[in-house]
């Protein structure tokens, strides 16, 4: 039906039952209807990764699926990687800031989650590993090699399990 | 950059889902079938496609499933492209077609594609046209007369268009297992990695007494589907590998294409001179690994 | 009073710097690694509508008629804003030269693919999408003028008719004796070139929340706004409000480069506000209509270039004829690309005459905008190809070549013929060192190697000046007037000693307020964490312009130092009375006011602060309890220009030298870069990193728009590329990682010898591989003189060859 139809939905471990007409983006619906702003869409149609969430721990484009397919599915943005208690961030997240792997930040929360994907499957990742998980997210600013450092550092890290979370200059 | 209203099925199961195909053809409702979505939602969100009405298949974890039965290995259509390029048994007994799942655009598009949506697809530039071609992988399609297998050869019929009627679904594609010692190759050329490929190969071959033997060639992206190159598979039956008579296989993998696609990224005669180049490549490759 | 601003980091108060010169984190980065950043798209307030617009699927048409009727009815939609009402309440946005804008819907006739026909403000995004439907507009189609060369010819279709010609201007600029210095040579080179359209794209697109107090009339724009005071001042005037009726509020975006322009995104979402009877309005531009009709189109060039040459290889003279497509009018300021190559014409290098023959001219393809370097990256590509086609005629190594017409370090300040005067530099140290990181002659040993095993490996040298700290008085060759380019932020200590830094800008990506806050904390020898940058909207904002043209480093910093003085000298005047002595015996170290010669006798600048706040009782009569400063810093010594464009325009020229290996592939023309070296001059760095980042990032758009980047239209005129699967950005795949290195040459006359370095590589990448795959090539006795060397074209010459 084109009409609404009801969704239930966990986000960065939060339930959420909403009504959605069935043609509304994923990326809207998380960007509008949650609030989670921070998936940002820089295509939508699938090319620029920016909006990469995860979904059961595999990162996926937002604007490449409708909100309707997500009922039922645990879903993963930006906003969930920080320590909800405490507010420090992921490592990764630190990772990124330590390495000056961003400029303007569109494009960050996006490889950020491909780089979650990629560590949890293959902690200690070659180069060309990293390159091939970060492939399908662009970069206008930073000409990536900050990014690919981040990487490398946040992969230290979680080998040396040892992730510094605190946020000094 | 949005969506027109369509309405919305998610069915719980094939028949489930033929049954409504079969009803909204009758209803002279488009209706459309959502896999993974990964080239319809651009569509959609385009309103280049705009259905009357899509039908999710997202419920369909029945169709979720890499199996080994004996010669062939069974794939169910909802299996994403990302758990082909993980699966272990793939990588040991069917190299060809696992490599052909990892160079299918990027992670995020294989986590949520289909094995079962790119063959339904049907797009001309789509890897696994080539490698049903070599492989002679089959499709299982069902509808409202039951079940029928496909082969490769009949099933792509022109552009974006498979051999898969509107009230039919395709639920699983049937990849033969790797004869040991064969020797494979899989290669494109994409502007950028990741991007949809101008051009590419498959070969499979064995080497029986030094000479190749078993050798198949298919090609895709050139034009409206994939095809195997028998003038190619002829040079090389029976002969001696040789670099040269690589390059004349490629060469002659390239003229028998026809009506080559030109757009900005190629020109039709670049598409076949990619064509000529990779063949060979290809031949060279899988003989390497054949020996 | 325009103060003295110490030109060396050395001269900060402090025994040493803590914070400037070091690669110190970003005080931005937090907060944007958490997304939770308030790019435009993330703001909205109740009631919102969202814009949609329906785009001329023609190049060139008259508009007949336009029914809206039933997208008006429809449930859901607020307001249709059509060419009518546009005619009505606004003007053709500005333009210069005047008279090339448009209005910012399709009055009468639409002159581009893209172009916003209707516009439609609903409940969604979705709903006002589903509206654009409903409505029907009826063309008659008018010939297309494709071909910019036709543009010059009498009879080609006209697109601004009350213009009556398609040349928006066709002039020469000479400087120095060039008939002579041309007719005295031993050696002419003489060569063509096409640089196809390329452009910014950042990766966030053009949005905006605007609304129309209908009662005021006045008018609210927030949007991802580069330069947000030039935003407002002209919609002021496309509206005809007082400029102080207008207020821009730019958000933290998502990049620009030069591509986040809106200003028809801008009109549209207020004058549609305006017609929903103030209701706010946003505007998302989606990335189909930023690649068919945003600010992402830039430099569609034809050049033919000649370098005069003596027999001992001294280049005596330089001549360009350059047709620039500017598309469909100049509403995106692409004529200014045009004018700026003025400020580095030369390049590196002591040529002694040069000639300019300017011709801009429409077309029906989209208008071009700005873009990161505004027109000099494909200049430095044609001076850099004819320098390596002199050297190789000449017998000379293509480094040697360049090393010889090396501007000398002694030699500065130099005036290049086009007028600007270089600050500082020196192009060999710069040279020697990139070549030493590179191992030049093993890496050309190595080439002939790959080479005697027939591979197609080339080597790439090239050598730029990026101009830095732009002035109005750069582009007057294209009717722009002015001298000067205000920056100003106010800088504020509380009454518990934290300071705030007050800019005009918003973040963008470049690590401005990271600096700000490096540059408060070291003058006053506080943590950076007791240093917060907040940014100001138009209204309330000091003049300021913002990024752009490698100015904002030095401009802000410039500012900065100012307003710090001036709290200084405030302080002086505070403690000297409380200490019994002259405010000339007072002086700031280390973040204490201290009588100098009298040990101990000091007060903490917090204490000062509060003092003046809270114990007017010890102030020096009559003094203002102002802990604050506010300063507007402008390029010292600029000049008008003469009637050939001469002027002392950018304050500083950076320098940079790049080496480049490459291979092709034969078969498929596909070009690997192997390996990549930058040593890089911009003066003194504030931030390594942040300079570090530029320099890398722009390294990336330098291989997009060599290898690429390109926007192709059919023969009539189509825009075939509206997707990013066609519009190729490099990857992490495509960016070669860039080993570099560094020289420092102070500029002697900007803040703290730091030079504009911004635009950085774009200005030599594109060069610099061009002359690689050139001398990959060049066994085969073909060139390349297009860009992108995208492999098709490759491979087609190789073809030519064979």
């Amino acid at each position: 039906m084109t009409t609404g139809q009801k969704i239930s939905v966990t986000v960065n471990g939060v339930n959420y039952e909403r009504e959605v007409e069935p043609r509304l983006s994923l990326g809207d619906f998380l960007r509008h209807d949650l609030q989670l702003g921070g998936t940002h869409l820089g295509c939508e149609h699938g090319v620029c990764g920016a909006c990469s969430i995860l979904i059961d721990g595999k990162s996926v484009r937002a604007c490449l699926m409708l909100a309707i397919q997500a009922d039922g599915l645990e879903i993963t943005t930006i906003e969930g990687l920080r320590d909800p208690q405490g507010g420090h961030l992921h490592p990764i997240q630190q990772a990124f800031v330590e390495e000056h792997g961003l400029q303007c930040g569109f494009c960050t929360p996006g490889f950020i989650i491909s780089t979650v994907e990629l560590l949890a499957g293959n902690p200690s990742p070659s180069d060309e590993q990293i390159k091939d998980a970060l492939g399908g997210n662009l970069c206008r600013c930073t000409g990536y090699e900050t990014i690919l450092r981040s990487v490398r550092l946040a992969s230290a890290r979680v080998q040396a399990g040892k992730a510094a979370a605190h946020n000094s200059a | 950059m949005k969506p027109a209203p369509f309405d919305y099925y998610a069915p719980d199961s094939v028949e489930e889902a033929v049954a409504l195909l079969e009803r909204l053809e009758g209803e002279d409702v488009e209706a459309k079938i959502l896999a993974g979505g990964q080239s319809l939602m651009p569509m959609l969100n385009l309103r280049v496609a705009r259905p009357d009405a899509l039908i999710d298949l997202r419920k369909l974890d029945t169709l979720k499933y890499i199996r080994d039965e004996g010669e062939v290995i069974a794939i169910g259509a909802m299996t994403s492209k990302s758990d082909a390029e993980d699966s272990g048994l793939l990588k040991q007994q069917q190299p060809l077609f696992q490599h052909a799942s990892y160079l299918i655009g990027h992670r995020q598009i294989r986590n949520r594609g289909t094995v079962g949506g790119s063959f339904a697809h049907a797009d001309p530039a789509a890897e696994y046209g080539a490698a049903a071609m070599a492989l002679g992988i089959e499709m299982k399609i069902v509808g409202p007369d039951g079940e029928r297998v496909v082969a490769a050869e009949d099933f792509y019929i022109t552009f974006l268009t498979a051999d898969i009627d509107s009230t039919e679904i395709l639920t699983e594609v049937r990849v033969p297992k790797m004869a040991p010692g064969t020797g494979w190759s899989f290669q494109e050329m994409a502007r950028r990695d990741g991007d949809l490929a101008l051009a590419g190969a498959a070969v499979t071959l064995r080497l029986e007494g030094g000479n190749c033997s078993e050798v198949r060639v298919a090609v895709f992206g050139v034009n409206g589907s994939p095809a195997r190159i028998a003038e190619a598979e002829q040079l090389l039956e029976g002969s001696s590998p040789a670099d040269e008579l690589f390059r004349q296989a490629g060469k002659a993998a390239a003229a028998a294409v026809d009506e080559p696609i030109a757009d900005v990224h190629g020109s039709g005669d670049y598409r076949r001179q990619l064509i000529s180049v990779l063949v060979a490549r290809c031949l060279a490759e899988a003989v390497e690994r054949a020996a | 009073m325009v103060r003295d601003i110490p030109n060396s980091p050395d001269m900060l108060p402090i025994t040493s710097t803590r914070y400037v010169g070091k690669a110190v984190k970003r005080i931005e980065d937090p907060a944007l690694v958490s997304g939770t950043v308030e790019f435009i798209d993330n703001y909205s307030v109740p009631g919102m509508a969202h814009c949609a617009m329906m785009r001329s699927p023609h190049p060139h048409a008259r508009v007949l008629s336009v029914d809206t009727g039933a997208a008006e009815k429809m449930p859901g939609v607020y307001a249709v804003l059509t060419g009518e009402d546009v005619k009505k309440w606004c003007n053709p946005m500005a333009t210069s030269p005047e008279g090339w804008g448009a209005y910012c819907l399709a009055v009468d006739k639409v002159r581009f693919v893209g172009e916003p026909v209707v516009a439609v403000a609903a409940t969604s995004r979705y709903v006002a999408e589903d509206a654009l439907e409903l409505i029907d507009v009826e063309y008659e189609l008018l010939p297309v003028l494709v071909d910019p060369h036709k543009a010059l010819e009498a009879d080609s279709p006209t697109l601004f008719e009350e213009n009556k010609t398609n040349v928006i201007q066709d002039r020469s600029y000479t400087w120095g004796e060039i008939d002579q210095v041309f007719s005295e040579a031993d050696h002419v080179f003489t060569e063509k070139f096409r640089w196809n359209r390329c452009g910014a794209n950042p990766m966030e697109t053009f949005g905006c929340v605007c609304d129309w107090d209908t009662v005021n009339d006045y008018v609210t724009c927030r949007g991802s706004y580069q330069t947000p005071g030039f935003m407002a001042l002209g919609r002021a005037g496309s509206f005809n409000l007082p400029s102080n009726k207008i207020k821009v509020i730019s958000h933290p975006h998502g990049g620009s480069f030069g591509g986040k322009g809106g200003p028809r995104g801008t009109e549209i979402a207020a004058l549609l506000s305006r017609k929903a009877g103030g209701r706010p309005v946003k505007y998302i531009e989606d990335r189909v209509e930023y690649l068919l009709a945003g600010a992402g189109q830039s430099w569609d060039r034809y050049y033919k270039a000649s370098i005069a040459v003596k027999a001992d290889g001294s280049v005596s003279g330089f001549k360009v004829d350059l047709l620039d497509d500017q598309g469909a009018g100049s509403e995106g300021w692409g004529t200014i690309s045009v004018a700026k190559p003025l400020a580095a014409f030369t390049g590196c290098y002591r040529i002694e005459a040069a000639q300019y023959n300017m011709k801009l001219v429409v077309s029906n393809r989209a208008p071009t905008f700005a873009y990161r370097g505004y027109g000099p990256p494909p200049h430095n590509l044609v001076l850099e190809s004819l320098m390596d086609i002199a050297a190789r005629e000449l017998g000379v190594d293509a480094a040697e070549f360049r090393r010889r017409n090396y501007i000398q370090p002694e030699q500065f300040p130099y005036t290049i013929p086009s007028g600007n005067e270089y600050d500082s530099g020196d192009y060999e140290a710069v040279l020697d060192k990139v070549l030493g990181m590179a191992d030049y002659q093993a890496l050309r040993a190595e080439q002939e190697k790959l080479r005697a095993e027939g591979k197609l490996v080339g080597i790439g040298v090239a050598s730029t000046v990026e101009p830095g700290v732009f002035d109005w008085n750069a582009y007057s060759t294209v009717g722009v007037a002015g001298v000067g380019v205000p920056e100003g932020v106010k800088v504020a200590i509380d009454i518990m000693g934290q300071i705030t830094v007050t800019v005009g800008f918003s973040l963008e990506g470049q690590g401005q307020y990271t600096l700000a806050a490096q540059l408060v904390a070291d003058y006053f020898c506080v943590e950076m964490e007791s240093v917060r940058v907040a940014y100001a909207a138009t209204d309330v904002a000091p003049p300021h312009f913002g990024p752009g043209g490698s100015r904002l480093g030095v401009a802000m910093s410039g500012a900065i130092l100012g307003a710090c003085q001036k709290i200084e000298d405030k302080f002086a005047q505070v403690v000297a009375r409380l200490m019994q002595t002259e405010p000339g015996n007072v002086e700031l170290m280390d973040g204490h006011m201290r009588v100098k010669g009298v040990p101990g006798a000091e007060m903490h600048i917090a204490q000062v602060a509060g003092t003046m706040l809270n114990r007017s009782d010890l102030l020096p009569p009559g003094m203002e309890p102002c802990p604050e400063a506010t300063y507007v810093w402008t390029a010292p010594n600029r000049n008008q220009p003469d009637d050939q464009g001469r002027c002392r325009s950018y304050l500083t020229a950076a320098n940079a030298c790049h080496v480049a290996l490459v291979e092709i592939d034969p078969g498929t023309g596909v070009t690997d870069i192997l390996k990549y070296f930058i040593v890089d001059d911009c003066g003194t760095r504030l931030n390594p990193a942040t300079v570090e980042g530029q320099i890398q990032g722009g390294v990336a758009q330098g291989v997009g728009a060599a290898f690429f980047e390109e926007y192709v239209y059919t023969e009539d005129c189509q825009p075939l590329v509206s997707l990013f699967s066609d519009y190729l950005l490099p990857t992490i795949h495509e960016v070669p990682i860039a080993a570099k290195g560094d020289v420092v040459t102070p500029s002697p006359v900007a803040p703290l010898g730091a030079k504009g370095c911004g635009e950085g590589a774009i200005h030599t990448t594109p060069a610099t591989l061009m002359c690689a795959v050139n001398d990959a090539l060049f066994p085969l006795g073909v060139q390349i003189r297009e860009t992108p060397m995208s492999p098709n074209r490759v491979w087609t010459l190789i073809q030519q060859a064979q």
